[in-house]
């Protein structure tokens, strides 16, 4: 019996709250493969890798992908709905605090430290799916071209993916063996 | 110590209609380009935010991204912050709606496509396309976000102990599965203190 749109939207809900602190991915695994056995673990893992695949956040794709697997268009909806609803609420909340407070002497000092923290974990974005890449001097190139394309040269990201993607793409086509 | 503002531009006021269909149009066309989970837009963002409609100081805009970073959810939602800063002028209400209505608008296009691919997967999931499109994006994703985050890097820091920080918490990110929300604690200690200024 595949779960309902409501049962969708209770289930991500569970989801995002779970994962309030970090570890999103995980809780969505443990969640929806292990307490509610709504998908097998190989399920989960085709839909992952086509939520990484397609653009947008993945967990957001993921349950996008949960969500249509059972119950089409509507089932992406209420599951959709289901993983915005509470993150983006606090966010909101964050948002609108922010927006009032900056200027005061103590948020600003705050802020001031904090940023540098999230610039660490900017930085380290690239490091962390780097290594997969090491091997490959074709893909190292491509990398450096367009990272040199935005830093250097101010290419915006558009045009960069428009160009380098299709070459890419030729380069990368499977051959017959 | 009010931060100072980038008065360089004109903020783009969205009470003017033909300023918000173009602000929807940005965030709508950017949807099938936020590669790699969403973070390879922030460049995107921040010249959105910052040159072109001039809502935010480069400063404010490394304070939205350290909140989106530190919110639960993914760090991609700074979108949603974005679209209520270009409206906060017009009061709480209005920043929230723009709020909203930024975040439907770049979660569109891409979730539109997210079902057509959840429901046809299983036909194109060995086509030739599909592989060299997932091998081609990778070293792009790869080279971008690079560069998003030596960008968002250099609006962040700017003194040798700033760096040192940023450095640290690279560092612990990838070798430590600690928890980021005590990398910022602990950096908003440290600016509390007076030790990393801007």
């Amino acid at each position: 019996m595949p779960p309902t749109h409501w049962q969708l939207f209770w289930g991500m809900q569970q989801v995002a709250l779970s994962s309030f602190g970090g570890g999103l991915s995980a809780w969505s695994e443990r969640i929806v493969v292990e307490d509610k056995a709504w998908m097998s673990k190989q399920e989960f893992i085709t839909g992952l890798t086509v939520a990484r695949l397609f653009p947008g956040p993945n967990q957001i794709n993921m349950a996008i992908y949960i969500g249509s697997h059972f119950r089409g268009p509507g089932g992406a909806l209420a599951a959709l709905a289901g993983i915005l609803l509470l993150p983006f609420s606090v966010l909101m909340g964050f948002g609108l605090a922010y927006y009032y407070l900056h200027t005061t002497m103590v948020m600003d000092r705050l802020l001031a430290g904090v940023i540098t923290a999230s610039a660490g974990m900017a930085l380290s974005m690239g490091f962390k799916i780097g290594a997969a890449y090491l091997n490959d001097r074709v893909a190292l190139l491509l990398a450096a071209i367009s990272f040199v394309a935005m830093t250097v040269f101010h290419v915006r990201l558009v045009p960069l993916v428009l160009v380098a993607g299709p070459l890419a793409m030729a380069w990368y086509w499977p051959r017959k063996p | 110590m009010t931060p100072l503002l980038a008065a360089a531009c004109q903020p783009a006021h969205l009470g003017d209609w033909r300023n918000l269909i173009a602000v929807i149009w940005d965030f709508l066309s950017l949807s099938l380009f936020s590669l790699g989970g969403g973070n390879t837009l922030l460049a995107e963002y921040h010249y959105m935010a910052v040159d072109q409609y001039c809502w935010l100081s480069s400063q404010q805009f490394a304070e939205i991204y350290a909140i989106a970073e530190g919110a639960p959810g993914p760090s991609s939602m700074i979108v949603g912050l974005l679209g209520m800063g270009a409206a906060f002028e017009e009061g709480p209400l209005w920043a929230l709606l723009s709020g909203v209505l930024a975040e439907v608008a770049i979660l569109l296009p891409s979730t539109l496509l997210m079902v057509i691919a959840a429901l046809s997967w299983n036909r194109f999931k060995t086509s030739p396309f599909r592989l060299a499109f997932e091998r081609a994006m990778g070293p792009i994703t790869l080279g971008v976000l690079f560069a998003v985050g030596l960008k968002i890097l250099r609006i962040s820091d700017h003194d040798t102990p700033a760096y040192a920080v940023s450095a640290v918490v690279c560092f612990l990110m990838l070798r430590t599965k600690i928890s980021p929300l005590w990398f910022m604690a602990v950096a908003a200690g440290l600016g509390g203190m007076g030790l990393v200024n801007r």
